[in-house]
């Protein structure tokens, strides 16, 4: 009988410690910030391999793929840099691929973002002008600016648990 | 010295593609494992592919090459593996030619693995979209981030794998005297008391690797491309 209440009550602590951390990590709007932010990305990463698997079929279809992807991207990056406000990096609690270098050198870091705008701008205009060579180079320079801010500001995949993303 | 070795002619144990194949794999599963590590994608495509071609070039050989490179002379069931292994403790064993039954499991199992890492990453995509693998248009971005953790949660398996390969290697030098890596550069060895009369190790022709190499060959090349011809 004992054993069992015990365990009831230490259940119940459990449980209500776990609630209070989660409700004290979601207070927070810049921990608000981190979902939202990682979920964009993720629809970024997947317009790029979107227009990267017409490339590699080699049958491009502007219309349907090319175009409005290019606008997702372009669109979407246009907020990048609203979406890391102090706070939001692995110091909230909350699983996240964000290093805290983003704000220890954060000039830095809105440079390379301010680049991969441009380069996402350049690639939308690519993709409305339907020139095949063009946008595989474009596709190769808008990779490499993600990459340049993914080397020094985000985790490598191999340190994190995390599968989702 | 010419007279100690009077009496000890070598036997050819590993032949030169058995030999290429190992060390060209350590050099090139060096080489994935360091471009990997440092998001050089671009070169860690290229060794993946090498890797590829090395992999099933070893397969081949293991049905047609040389008789201590095939799998039916080498690979054996549990009881033989069981009846080496309580032999592992005595210092008196006479050499294995070729791999023994329980090396043939760590050679199964690293084979496996390697393959098995080489394939997730054909479809894994990288983070920046920038250099995914060539067969990654296959499947969705979500399920090919998926296949990218596994790509490198499974190297770390055969890390763990090679490790072991290695310590045995040592195991062997040290506690048997038995210098298993000098066969594996030279591909002889001296020969020693308990061998049979007909132990030697029976040569496949050249061409024979050469038909295998242009197969594979087209093969890696039709999965480079992603199979859009």
């Amino acid at each position: 009988m004992f054993a069992l209440a015990f365990r009831c009550v230490a259940a119940a602590v459990c449980v209500s410690f776990g609630l209070a951390v989660l409700e004290a990590a979601a207070g927070s709007a810049e921990v608000a910030q981190i979902k939202p932010r990682q979920d964009k990305l993720r629809d970024m990463g997947g317009a790029q391999k979107a227009i990267n698997d017409e490339i590699k079929k080699g049958r491009i279809d502007w219309d349907n793929t090319v175009i409005p992807n290019a606008q997702t991207i372009k669109d979407r990056s246009g907020y990048l840099l609203n979406w890391f406000p102090k706070g939001s990096g692995p110091e909230s609690g909350v699983k996240t691929y964000a290093l805290p270098a983003i704000w220890q050198k954060y000039d830095d870091f809105v440079k390379l973002g301010k680049a991969a705008q441009g380069e996402a701008a350049k690639l939308n205009q690519v993709a409305l002008s339907k020139d095949g060579n063009a946008l595989k180079a474009q596709m190769e320079a808008t990779g490499k600016a993600c990459k340049a801010c993914h080397d020094n500001y985000r985790s490598p995949d191999y340190e994190k648990e995390n599968e989702d993303e | 010295m010419e007279a100690a070795f009077a009496d000890s002619t070598d036997l050819r144990v590993w032949d030169l593609p058995v030999r290429a194949m190992h060390w060209l794999l350590v050099i090139g599963i060096g080489v994935c494992w360091w471009t990997g590590l440092h998001n050089e994608l671009e070169y860690h495509l290229w060794s993946g592919y090498a890797i590829l071609w090395i992999v099933l070039m070893r397969l081949y050989w293991g049905l047609v090459g040389s008789s201590t490179a095939r799998f039916v002379n080498f690979v054996r069931g549990p009881k033989a593996i069981l009846d080496y292994a309580t032999t592992l403790h005595r210092r008196d064993t006479p050499h294995t030619h070729g791999h023994n039954a329980l090396g043939a499991v760590s050679i199964i199992l690293m084979l496996g693995l390697v393959l098995a890492v080489v394939v997730l990453g054909l479809f894994a995509v990288d983070v920046d979209g920038l250099y995914s693998g060539p067969l990654s248009s296959y499947v969705t971005f979500k399920q090919g981030r998926h296949l990218a953790h596994l790509h490198y949660r499974w190297f770390n398996f055969l890390l763990w794998v090679i490790a072991l390969h290695l310590a045995a290697v040592l195991f062997y030098f040290i506690y048997k005297r038995q210098n298993l890596i000098g066969p594996m550069i030279s591909g002889k060895r001296r020969v020693d008391s308990g061998d049979a009369v007909d132990a030697e190790m029976k040569i496949a022709p050249m061409w024979r690797f050469v038909i295998g190499g242009v197969i594979v060959t087209a093969i890696v090349y039709a999965v480079s491309i992603g199979f859009y011809f």
